[in-house]
């Protein structure tokens, strides 16, 4: 059998993708001086893995309610530095975590040996952030904590939303069905017409139907951090989030309200406006164990509102 | 042990009532040395006063803390309340019992004492759906009585519904409990008085019925102003 692979030329840059990087390694050569990166407009931080654990509700200090819901970091480690060189010779760095502790004996040989590589105890789930260069995490094995996050910032939450199974098209796209009475037969629920007439004579591609809904990747974009605790790595965003109770979630700083606004203002010279108000600096490359250990225990955000609700506007 | 303060000199005016009223002894924490520094760091509010103060902690926090001295460095207005004492258990970080540890150390003590005792499911001065309560409010309207038609038990978020005839208009409010406008909740009468005879007729969680049945809204509510 003709095997291609075994033909292909090696490029000078053959291990273009390289992973279980520890840039300690690479920084001493480089430099000799360890230099405590800053968190700059420019970059972009890891996220972490989270467990969405449920929702409740809190008051700010005017006395609105408002819901929240809560994520734990569940033993969220750092276990790759990751950086490939595409094609077009640009630069892909990234951070892959891992989260959940899982017993040996249901992981793969494979995991395992990545894993062990890593210097980490076998994980349920294992995802990349993509980061700008500074923001790798300088040692492998890193724990995560909910310091990483700042209450006063926004957040992105990625998570798989509740599978909701072969639904109509009354739930799946809002339909409004046709009519209850009137004569209508049999088809109270349908989505009535497909398309027009012999012009284009067919169903366009992505015809809305039935079929099945939920169970997809979901973004809930913009999120406001409210709380964090320290002591059990809790991060209280407030609104809801995608998926059922103890789903994994993917937290990220926000890619509007965070990300871009801080390139823009910062190119703009609108430094004040850099960060969301309050917010001083974001832990970088991110937080960690040690430093959740160094801060108060419980930290909130105050209320975005400036005036009560309560008190009428003339 | 230590007594967190403002320093002298940097005491606003108006606030030192306010801050010497709110005190508060807390254990000290396990991150670097406060007591070592003389700024003032944390202050523990009431809810009364809390917007005053908080406004005057953000300024005090502007003038006389750097970056550098901050117990939370990130954010310059950010609160830090006391924590609850003793460390979780281990279970509690793989997320064991983590929401009704919340429902527990979430509301303050007194809501807490309320949650539990008066709105519980089992406790022996639980209040019944047909009792007559009065809660007293922050804002307008700063009392409202009526007969409890439902109890939303949801830790933290526990709420309940009074129904009331005003005027000769039907009025419901619902009021949460943890809800820092709700500053008490008063039993007038409880659901089928003393006589457990009486109490044979109430047997429902939620008295929604009482909303098409005036004449069994006039018996309940006989005398609530």
């Amino acid at each position: 059998m003709f095997r291609v692979w075994a033909f292909a030329r090696h490029s000078p840059f053959c291990s273009r993708r390289s992973v279980h990087q520890s840039l300690r390694a690479n920084a001493a050569t480089e430099s000799s001086t360890s230099a405590v990166t800053k968190w700059t407009p420019a970059s972009i931080r890891t996220g972490v893995i989270a467990r969405k654990r449920g929702m409740t509700a809190m008051w700010d200090e005017h006395g609105a309610r408002f819901p929240v819901t809560v994520l734990q970091l569940e033993n969220c480690q750092v276990t790759a530095n990751i950086t490939t060189l595409r094609k077009d010779n640009s630069e892909y760095h990234a951070v892959q975590v891992a989260a959940s502790d899982r017993p040996p004996k249901t992981t793969t040989n494979q995991m395992l040996g990545h894993f062990k590589k890593a210097g980490v105890s076998p994980k349920r789930i294992v995802k990349e952030f993509s980061v700008t260069a500074d923001a790798h995490v300088p040692v492998v094995g890193t724990t995560l904590s909910a310091a990483h996050f700042v209450p006063g910032q926004f957040v992105d939450v990625v998570a798989n939303s509740i599978g909701k199974g072969f639904q109509g098209v009354m739930k799946r796209w809002n339909f409004k069905g046709l009519r209850a009475s009137h004569g209508v037969s049999v088809s109270h629920r349908s989505a009535g017409a497909t398309g027009a007439h012999q012009d284009p004579g067919r169903i366009w591609p992505g015809k809305k139907m039935a079929g099945r809904m939920g169970g997809k990747r979901i973004t809930s974009q913009n999120l406001h951090v409210v709380r964090i605790d320290n002591t059990l790595d809790l991060v209280f965003v407030r609104g809801c989030v995608p998926g059922y109770d103890d789903a994994h979630v993917l937290i990220r700083d926000a890619k509007k309200k965070m990300v871009a606004l801080a390139q823009h203002n910062q190119a703009k010279g609108l430094y004040e406006k850099v960060l969301p108000k309050g917010v001083l600096d974001l832990p970088f490359p991110a937080g960690t164990e040690e430093l959740s250990k160094t801060l108060p225990p419980v930290i909130l955000a105050p209320s975005r509102r400036t005036t009560s609700p309560f008190i009428p506007r003339e | 042990m230590y007594f967190l303060t403002l320093p002298t000199k940097k005491r606003i005016q108006g606030m030192s009532t306010a801050i010497a009223a709110q005190r508060v002894r807390v254990k000290k924490p396990s991150y670097p040395c406060i007591s070592c520094c003389s700024e003032p760091l944390t202050i523990m509010f009431a809810r009364s006063s809390f917007r005053i103060a908080l406004d005057a902690w953000r300024i005090v926090s502007r003038q006389s803390i750097t970056t550098s001295s901050r117990i939370y460095p990130y954010s310059r207005v950010a609160i830090i309340p006391s924590a609850p004492p003793g460390s979780p258990p281990a279970s509690l970080r793989r997320g064991k019992g983590l929401m009704a540890y919340l429902q527990q150390t979430l509301p303050s003590t007194e809501k807490q004492k309320i949650i539990s005792t008066i709105f519980s499911r089992t406790h022996p001065d639980r209040v019944r759906p047909g009792t007559v309560l009065t809660v007293n409010l922050t804002h307008a309207p700063t009392s409202f009585s009526g007969v409890l038609i439902s109890v939303r038990r949801r830790g933290p978020d526990t709420s309940f519904v009074l129904r009331n005839v005003v005027q000769r208009t039907g009025v419901e409010m619902q009021f949460f409990v943890n809800s820092p406008h709700v500053k008490e909740i008063l039993v007038v009468s409880r659901a089928g008085g003393l006589d457990r005879k009486k109490r044979k007729g109430l047997k429902k969680a939620k008295l929604f019925y009482l909303r098409d049945s005036p004449e069994k809204m006039t018996a309940m509510s006989a005398g609530v102003r």
